[in-house]
């Protein structure tokens, strides 16, 4: 696919390549050394999500991608379009116009157009960088969700969290580097968070929601053998000692049958998953207690206050992971499929997630962090001018909106256009391709360089597609 | 209009060349005044035909973008990314954009900007209104093609095939053996050593029934396998025979069944509402793989089974339940549009008819013909046709539930033909589903019906024309507005039920039923609101279905599908059968894609075996367990995994089988086996399932504590919510339940590894199967050796021996744990181990 890549013998393999050997190769040889009876920690092997250097300076070095499941109206909330209307009740493409539900106003020094359907996000207008111009390709959930997330839609290919962990290992080697809070199960499932072709160990973790506080989950928490505590079975069941004796014991018994059988990447990554879980269980209950956190940051999370508890809890863990070392964050929202009652849905979802949201920037931009951390709010696709069905709005993959802000993009500017009813993008478009390709631009990465070798060609994230605007890097 | 970087004219773009071109109907010739022409013949056509035929016609080798610039209707149309000449209009003309190079990755010609006058020139003509002269229709670029998609080997018939002679003749056991060890001799490999006993009966058992064999059953076998006078073929046949008449052989091969039947027990998508008679498919399908039921008369019951005729109530019910294969995919039950409902529906029953039984993806043909496979949009709809003149009776009433839908009730009694007095003298309070017309065509069917019985012929002509009406749809299962018989109902809120065919006998299935036969529109694009031409009801033309079909009056056309699937000539229901049998056994199949047989999916590794295995399965009455039975007792399932480093070098990826797959236990098995080994397994299937109870009921998170998931059962009977699943199953990658999944994913995680280590349900069965050795010899070694044996199937080396000895003695010295915790953690680092949850 590139033929104008450099040659680079370092890809060069013999045979036609599968999986599984290339697992091997990039498991930097480990089976291979197993397989000599060496062992591998004398062998000085190393974790494959060792931190990796960039290809150039990065201007971010972690993402929190908050995911916006459903395709949340544009219109409503950051595509200002008053022709929209002045024209509301007048025949569109298909059906009649709908007005915005709410009311657009320009916000601080940079005086974006952003509604009241995000008070609380839109006072952090300067920190924010539009994309008004975004489009997909296909107007239906579950292969939008997962074209956003892995770039094919067809196709079973790594997600974009697998990609980053791929190019850039992670910090902090006793959290997966990659973890995905309430991720949807379906619509992809663990797809959007996979590893597909890539080693396993660049897979997403996915975390429950943490609990919320209603009267339910406490029964809920009563029965719970801790799986709703973000990652199950976290809690040792030994001390640490007695289990690291135990481990030790269950590693032995598997370098014994990698021995028999020669390279096993499957068997390697058993091996690899037991030593972080092992580090797992003291680091995540660490990362996971809020108990420390203040009442002040609580409350401006939104924690414990009805509809912004469950996801303001997401953010706050989203930037404890940050914090913590981890690569790649997403948290995820559900419910923006609003093709009815669109005025008390939009209300409610944007409710949900405007303080939270907020209240995560403020927190990151108070510790320094949105420097150097990327945050993208957005979902799969946006909605149509007209009505669907009955009081709301139909899906749009021809154009909708998606905002970054931190890392690197330059902050308070619009890029992209949608035409006057924000039916579809005309000006400085950016599909999701080239949304991916800025996002591991940012993160210090070309998207044409970062490549992996597999069933006999480089793959990319953005296969022969995507390009970096510059005009909206800081 | 998308206009996406380099898609337009790129390599990859090519694949999807595929045009929207013949819905342009018929135009008339566009006057053109002479001035119009003459500029049009000197200014456009020249540069057309230099600059953009080669890619951009009919004739062009290879058809760039979709886009077809030689005739008036091609040029207008546009390709791939949109309209290429919007008369009057310069921005909406990609053309212009292109030529003058307008956007990045899109000039045209490539690499070569026309000369500015040449571009006016364009410019002036696109702003004249683009007038053209070039009549004719714009040829498809790529179309389905028929007649070539024919040629595809998947698409091809299965032919007679002469089993290859390797030139080492004594290495084989059977044909199968030779087509496999003529490949690695053709690709110079040899064949490792056999498997020894440990490792083979280790893996038969896993393989066969989803369960560890128990210490003694492995050493009679080693003893058997052993015995100087004893022949190996025949140790491992006799053992091969008890695993196939072992009721675990239907559990086992079942779930792989229902992994691509899509099987759950609730609806999944924004309301998640139970399915509480989904069970009865799961254990039809578990006894149809017990009792070796032929694998086509498999398929026509669960596609068409209330359409087959019955001998008794038994037959009757059990054809009924095989149905609900149709009714128990996901459902969206928020959904207002009912016909955006019922054809979500039919496209879900599109989707798991082809890609489960035929391994193709027709339900891609849906919005546009196929974009790689020669089924076009029409074959889509012909089938729709099918399915929407069909009812889905999944059985969920009111509440939130916007689409409610009853069971069907299951019956006692059935005597052929059905009791149609009892229906006819039902009182007329019954609506009609067909609206009461009576034509000649019903007339004559219940003529034809009541030959054999005078009384009710007599009947019958007593019957005013709404009682024969009705007379009619009771004869087809078909009516709406029945109640159920009192009494017999544990879903008094189902009014709506379709009357019984017989006495009924409290019990209810998810089932189909015939509706009201129809045939179905395209919808273009798929969408509701526009509809095209009306497409007789029929299968799929490249795989030599006649067009249209030949359907039976009065029927939704199941029956003939069901036939046509299960045809002898039908290219791919044998082969995909085959090629899972092989997959299950071997861990990858001879196509690596065993969902998909089209042309995005991998070709086969081994062709001639696939169809020497298929043609098999068809001689002998698509018996699956004969096929398994074929497969298992060949050398190269024997085969050890072991690796050998010549071959390695040259086919590391065994695709050609010089050695056994070492392959990762799925969920089940990995439970199965934990709950085996620890001696708490429950070998009875259980009555029913957890859900039974749950009529209409919405399952909220909450659910996920209240269902009984530590029930010590085989792992398949654990309840199957979609969305919900047990931790033990989900953790391991078991089948997604709203997907087809023809082979499932293989991950390696940390939360398995915390799940090994912490989890309590692990914990319990480490204590238990500690717990097996109180009492039994005191002596460390001794009881190493049997919990070897019974974890692995294997006694332990010296070796491993020592190391586990110092382990239990460290951990009762330096940590003072008791002999007996210490016990249960050396059992568990037995679960926790790579060993345990593989075959080697």
């Amino acid at each position: 696919m590139n033929t104008n890549r450099p040659f680079d013998c370092r890809n060069l393999q013999p045979l036609a390549l599968t999986r599984r050997d290339m697992l091997k190769s990039v498991s930097a040889g480990f089976g291979y050394l197993a397989f000599a009876g060496l062992s591998a920690q004398a062998a000085g092997y190393q974790s494959p999500t060792l931190p990796k250097a960039p290809h150039f300076t990065p201007r971010a070095k972690r993402v929190i991608f908050l995911a916006m499941q459903g395709g949340p109206s544009h219109l409503d909330t950051f595509d200002y379009k008053p022709k929209l209307k002045a024209d509301a009740g007048k025949a569109g493409d298909k059906g009649k116009l709908v007005a915005p539900v709410a009311e657009f106003k320009q916000r601080g020094q940079s005086g974006l157009w952003i509604s009241d359907a995000f008070p609380k996000v839109a006072a952090h207008a300067d920190d924010l960088c539009l994309l008004r111009g975004m489009h997909t390709d296909i107007p239906n959930h579950p292969q939008a969700f997962v074209q956003l997330h892995t770039g094919s839609a067809r196709f079973v290919r790594p997600s974009l969290g697998a990609w980053t962990l791929y190019g850039l290992g992670t910090e902090n080697q006793n959290l997966p580097g990659y973890l995905t809070i309430a991720a949807p199960i379906a619509l992809g499932g663990a797809q959007n968070y996979g590893s597909a072709f890539l080693p396993a160990s660049f897979q997403g973790t996915r975390m429950d929601a943490p609990l919320s506080t209603g009267p339910v989950d406490k029964k809920a928490r009563k029965n719970d053998t801790g799986t709703s505590q973000g990652i199950g079975n976290i809690r040792a069941n030994l001390s640490a000692t007695a289990q690291r004796a135990q481990l030790d014991l269950v590693q032995g018994m598997n370098r014994d049958l990698l021995a028999t059988t020669g390279a096993n990447p499957e068997v390697e990554g058993i091996i690899e998953s037991y030593e972080l879980a092992f580090r797992m269980q003291s680091e995540v209950p660490k990362v996971m207690d809020m108990s420390k956190e203040s009442a002040a940051t609580l409350q401006a999370y939104g924690i414990g206050q009805g509809s912004t508890d469950n996801f303001g809890k997401q953010c706050l863990m989203a930037r404890r992971l940050a914090e913590a070392g981890v690569r790649f964050i997403e948290v995820c929202h559900q419910g923006w499929d609003h093709h009815n009652g669109l005025k008390n849905r939009i209300a409610s979802s944007c409710v949900a997630v405007d303080q939270p949201i907020a209240a995560l920037l403020a927190d990151l931009k108070q510790r320094d962090m949105l420097k150097d951390t990327l945050v993208i709010w957005g979902g799969e696709f946006g909605r149509t001018p007209t009505n669907g069905a009955a009081d709301g709005r139909g899906h749009n993959a021809k154009g909708y909106s998606m905002w970054l802000a931190g890392g690197g993009v330059k902050p308070g500017i619009s890029y992209g256009a949608t035409d006057d009813y924000g039916a579809k993008a005309v000006e400085d478009k950016m599909h999701v391709h080239d949304l991916h390709a800025t996002i591991l631009h940012l993160l210090g990465l070309n998207h044409e360089q970062l490549t992996y070798r597999y069933a006999g060609r480089d793959f990319r994230l953005t296969d022969v597609y995507g390009s970096v605007p510059k005009a909206i890097l800081a | 209009m998308t206009f996406r970087g380099a898609g337009l004219f790129s390599a990859s773009a090519c694949l999807l060349a595929v045009v929207a071109t013949a819905a342009a109907a018929d135009k008339p010739t566009e006057k053109i005044s002479p001035d119009q022409l003459a500029f049009f013949e000197k200014k456009i056509r020249p540069v057309l035909v230099a600059k953009c035929y080669k890619c951009h016609s009919a004739e062009s080798e290879k058809v760039k973008g979709g886009l077809l610039l030689d005739t008036r209707e091609g040029i207008r149309t546009g390709g791939a990314t949109g309209h290429a000449v919007e008369p009057g209009d310069l921005k909406g003309s990609l053309l212009i954009a292109a030529i003058r190079g307008e956007k990045k990755d899109l000039l045209m010609p490539p690499k070569e900007k026309l000369p500015p006058e040449v571009i006016a020139d364009f410019e002036k003509w696109v702003l004249m209104g683009a007038p053209d002269p070039r009549d004719g229709k714009a040829k498809t670029a790529k179309k389905p093609d028929l007649a070539d998609g024919k040629n595809f080997w998947a698409f091809q018939p299965v032919k007679p095939v002469a089993v290859p002679q390797p030139k080492d003749t004594k290495w084989s056991t059977s044909d199968v053996d030779r087509f496999i060890l003529t490949k690695l001799e053709q690709h110079k490999l040899k064949p490792v050593a056999d498997a020894d006993p440990h490792t083979f009966i280790r893996r038969l058992y896993f393989d066969l029934i989803g369960l560890p064999p128990t210490p003694e059953q492995v050493a009679a076998f080693v003893k058997d396998y052993q015995s100087a006078s004893g022949n190996r073929e025949s140790a491992i046949a006799k053992v091969v025979d008890q695993l196939l008449a072992s009721p675990h052989f239907g559990e086992r091969w079942g779930r792989h069944w229902l992994d691509v039947a899509r099987f759950a027990e609730s609806s999944g998508k924004e309301r998640n509402y139970a399915y509480p008679e989904a069970w009865r498919y799961r254990d039809y399908v578990i006894a149809a793989f017990n009792a070796d039921k032929p694998y086509d008369r498999f398929l026509r019951e669960q596609v068409a089974g209330d359409l087959l005729p019955a001998k008794d109530a038994a037959q009757r019910n059990e054809q009924l339940i095989a149905t609900g294969f149709l009714a128990l995919g996901p459902k969206g039950l928020n959904e207002r549009n009912r016909e955006a409902f019922v054809m979500e529906t039919v496209d879900e029953q599109i989707d798991v008819t082809t890609r489960a039984v035929m391994g193709v993806t027709v339900s891609c043909a849906r919005c546009h013909d196929h974009k790689f496979d020669p089924v076009p949009q029409r074959d889509y709809y012909a089938m729709a046709g099918i399915f929407k003149s069909t009812e889905t009776h999944f059985g969920i009433g009111g509440g939130k539930n916007r689409q409610p839908s009853t069971h069907v009730p299951l019956v006692k009694s059935f005597t052929p033909p059905p009791p149609l007095t009892q229906s006819a003298a039902a009182p007329v309070q019954v609506a009609s589903a067909s609206g009461g017309k009576l034509t000649p065509e019903m007339e004559a069917k219940l003529k034809q019906f009541v030959q054999k019985n005078p009384k009710l012929a007599i009947r019958l002509k007593t019957m005013s024309e709404a009682e024969k009406v009705i007379a009619f749809e009771r004869l087809q299962g078909n009516v709406k507005g029945a109640k159920p018989a009192k009494n017999a109902s544990k879903y008094p809120e189902t009014p709506a039920a379709p009357k019984a065919t017989g006495e009924p006998n409290g019990q209810w299935a998810m089932a189909v039923l015939d509706g009201k036969p129809a045939d179905c529109p395209i919808y273009i694009r798929g969408e509701l609101e526009e509809k095209g031409p009306v497409i007789p009801r029929g299968f799929v033309t490249v795989l030599g279905a006649t067009e249209p079909a030949k359907i039976t009056p009065g029927q939704s056309g199941r029956l003939e599908l069901a036939n046509w699937l299960t045809a002898p000539e039908n290219p791919l229901t044998a082969r995909v059968l085959a090629n899972r049998v092989w997959q299950h056994l071997f861990g990858d199949g001879i196509v690596s894609t065993p969902d998909n047989f089209g042309a995005t999916g991998e070709r086969p590794t081994h062709p001639e075996l696939l169809d020497y295995l298929a043609n098999r399965l068809v001689a002998n009455g698509w018996s699956v367990k004969q096929l398994v039975r074929e497969v298992v007792l060949t050398r190269t399932y024997q085969l050890s995994s072991t690796p050998a480093a010549k071959n390695f070098a040259a086919d590391p990826d065994n695709n050609f089988l010089w050695r056994a797959n070492q392959r990762r236990l799925d969920a089940e098995s990995i439970r199965d086996g934990i709950l085996a080994v620890s001696g708490r397994l429950d070998p009875q299937p259980p009555a029913g399932s957890c859900l039974s109870g749950l009529a209409d009921t919405d399952l909220g998170r909450a659910a996920r504590t209240s269902l009984n998931t530590d029930a010590r059962h085989r792992s398949l009977y654990l309840p199957i919510v979609r969305d919900m699943l047990p931790e033990a199953l989900d953790l391991f990658d078991f089948a997604e339940p709203s997907l087809v999944v023809a082979a499932r994913e293989v991950t390696t995680v940390p939360s398995q590894a915390l799940y090994m280590l912490n989890s309590p349900f692990i914990r319990e069965n480490a204590a238990a199967f500690a717990k097996r050795f109180q009492g039994t010899s005191a002596d460390p070694k001794e009881r190493i050796t049997a919990a070897y044996l019974l974890a692995f199937s294997r006694p332990p080396s010296t070796a491993e021996i020592a190391r586990a000895e110092s382990f239990l003695k460290a951990q009762a010295a330096e940590r003072g744990s008791s002999s007996e915790s210490a016990l249960t953690t050396f059992c568990q680092a037995l679960f926790a181990s790579a060993e345990f949850r593989y075959v080697k």
